[in-house]
């Protein structure tokens, strides 16, 4: 569970969040809102990258503003980004492997690499470097990053973006399944509403750094407020 | 989403086989290098092969620097001084205790490591062109001090210099003291350094590196402590060139201090580009090309200063058209006859 309580960030004269106080308690959570809204400067202070003028964090009731982004990522926190990452001169494997050698025990780092190769389908292309994966196969490894080691909070950032329906759909399934796989609090920052809408049991919707709304999803996305601001609907 | 299937992100396109590292196993590495050393030793004369063992002594220098530039991105232009730092370290144990010669050798490996750690501070924070820049003035600063130190030769004292008759030369280690002996020594060292990078390469730090590489904030997401690894990519780069400069002065039981002045180590670095910094025989062809093409001219009666034209045609050819140097066009050629893509 993550509890935001009046969480501040300040960049010169802009405040891309603004008081926002909010409590993510759903397996996988949505995160919306338009352009500027302040969503990823959210998952920045999330994964310790930007840290706030004034306010608290807490995963599990644990809290994390004192942590260094490193002293997070071993605590659990796992981040994709929007323009995925894949190391492309190292195998599939190795991605995963360059994350398990950080965060796993040594006699444990292969194990964890291999369930998060199987988990995600990857394993028929473990081997083949970074460079030669398709746009849905490093999507997959990005998302196989986030599951090594014992994840305790997933930040997914737009990882369907580019994708195929068909390639949508089975990221989709994937997402679904981490939280009884892993054990493991997804939050997926997405602009396409019908992926928020399929996975996400509950929203969080931002605009101008400020909540606009937050609760079940379908309630979320037809609050007239939301439908305004983020939909485009007058 | 979009409803055609997308096989490659146009951002990132596929790269040609050459410019993607795909580390060999550690056995392929001894086992060229014992051909090709044994090939030398076989064939080569008293001139040969001194100018061969000095390069095969600066091939670990050039694997330092690759290591940096290869791995991190880093442009460090002070390598050519670490070198001279192993050789001054390992000439005053060396006359000072007369201890076996590795134990010198050693020795200045492990200064220069911790020499090229303290360089790399810089680098915790600065990177390119103010990186380059950084290190420069700090060979400029090992060539003041040298040319006014010198090198040891077996006189007293810090400095240990010595005058006219006192002056003596280091004594190469008990099993090789003769020039093959030598060379294949310096050969099997090196050798080992080769591994010890291609290892590095493809188990944990490689794969920090290359996080490091993709970007600082990728890898820390990653768990990867930045810091760490860049200070030791700095360490293992300049205990690399500490041996290389022991080495130097096992060859011919002194070294001299115009000799290392803060142009090598620009020329170290231009001609690491050149052999190729992705590729660990481009430390070999790298190495080859500072000793043994001067040589080759020499031979030729060809005064060995046209090699820093050549050079600059080479460095200016690298760049513009072979950004992964001639082991990167020698590999282009290997992949057409191998399986690509897989490791």
């Amino acid at each position: 569970m993550i509890e935001i309580e009046t969480l501040s960030v300040r960049f010169g004269g802009i405040k891309p969040i603004d008081q926002l106080t909010a409590m993510l308690s759903a397996p996988v959570s949505g995160l919306i809102g338009p352009n500027g809204a302040g969503k990823t400067t959210l998952l920045n202070v999330l994964s310790g990258f930007v840290r706030p003028v004034e306010g608290a964090i807490r995963l599990d009731g644990r809290s994390l503003l004192p942590l260094s982004p490193l002293q997070r990522v071993r605590a659990g926190l796992r981040r994709s980004f929007q323009t995925e990452q894949v190391v492309e001169d190292l195998t599939a494997r190795d991605n995963l492997a360059a994350l398990a050698d950080n965060v796993a025990s040594v006699g444990e780092r292969s194990r964890t690499t291999d369930r998060a190769l199987d988990f995600v389908g990857l394993g028929s292309v473990a081997h083949r470097l970074g460079a030669r994966l398709n746009l849905f196969e490093r999507r997959l490894v990005e998302l196989g990053k986030c599951l090594i080691g014992t994840p305790r909070l997933i930040l997914l950032d737009e990882p369907a973006a580019g994708l195929t329906d068909e390639e949508g759909a089975r990221l989709r399934d994937l997402v679904l399944a981490i939280p009884d796989a892993f054990g493991a609090q997804v939050v997926v920052i997405d602009h396409d509403v019908e992926l928020i809408r399929a996975i996400c049991a509950e929203t969080l919707v931002l605009d101008y750094g400020k909540r606009l709304a937050l609760g079940r999803t379908e309630t979320v996305l037809a609050d007239p407020d939301v439908r305004r601001a983020y939909l485009g609907e007058l | 989403m979009n409803t055609q299937r997308t096989l490659v992100p146009a951002a990132v396109p596929l790269a040609p086989e050459a410019t993607v590292r795909k580390p060999r196993p550690l056995l392929a590495v001894a086992l060229a290098m014992a051909i090709f050393s044994a090939a030398i030793a076989l064939f080569a004369n008293a001139f040969w092969l001194s100018a061969l063992t000095s390069a095969m002594a600066l091939s670990l220098s050039v694997a330092g620097v690759a290591v940096l530039y290869g791995q991190l991105g880093l442009v460090s232009l002070c390598q050519f001084a670490l070198v001279g730092v192993g050789g001054w370290v390992t000439l005053r144990i060396g006359h000072g205790l007369q201890p076996p010669f590795e134990v010198s050798l050693l020795a200045g490996g492990v200064v220069a490591a911790l020499l090229g750690l303290l360089f790399g501070v810089p680098a915790l924070r600065l990177r390119g062109l103010y990186l380059a820049l950084v290190t420069l003035m700090l060979a400029g600063a090992f060539q003041i001090v040298i040319s006014a130190w010198g090198f040891p030769d077996g006189g007293p004292g810090f400095l240990g210099r010595a005058d006219g008759v006192g002056r003596s030369m280091l004594a190469r280690p008990a099993l090789a003291t003769e020039a093959v002996p030598y060379f294949l020594y310096c050969a099997v060292i090196a050798t080992l350094g080769l591994m010890l990078v291609q290892a590095h390469k493809i188990t944990r730090p490689g794969r920090a590196w290359a996080l490091i590489r993709k970007g600082e904030t990728v890898a820390i997401a990653s768990g990867v402590n930045v810091l760490a690894y860049k200070a030791w990519a700095f360490a293992l780069s300049g205990f690399l060139a500490g041996i290389a400069g022991g080495l130097l002065a096992g060859n011919v039981g002194q070294l001299e201090g115009r000799a290392f002045s803060a142009f090598e180590s620009l020329n170290l670095f231009a001609l690491a580009t050149v052999g190729g910094a992705f590729h660990w025989y481009g430390a070999v062809i790298a190495g080859l090309l500072l000793r043994a093409l001067p040589a080759l001219l020499t031979d030729l009666g060809i005064d060995g200063y046209v090699t820093i034209g050549i050079f600059g045609v080479a460095l200016f050819h690298a760049l513009a058209t072979a950004p992964t140097g001639i082991a990167g066009q020698i590999a282009n050629l290997l992949a057409r006859f191998t399986r690509g893509g897989e490791r």
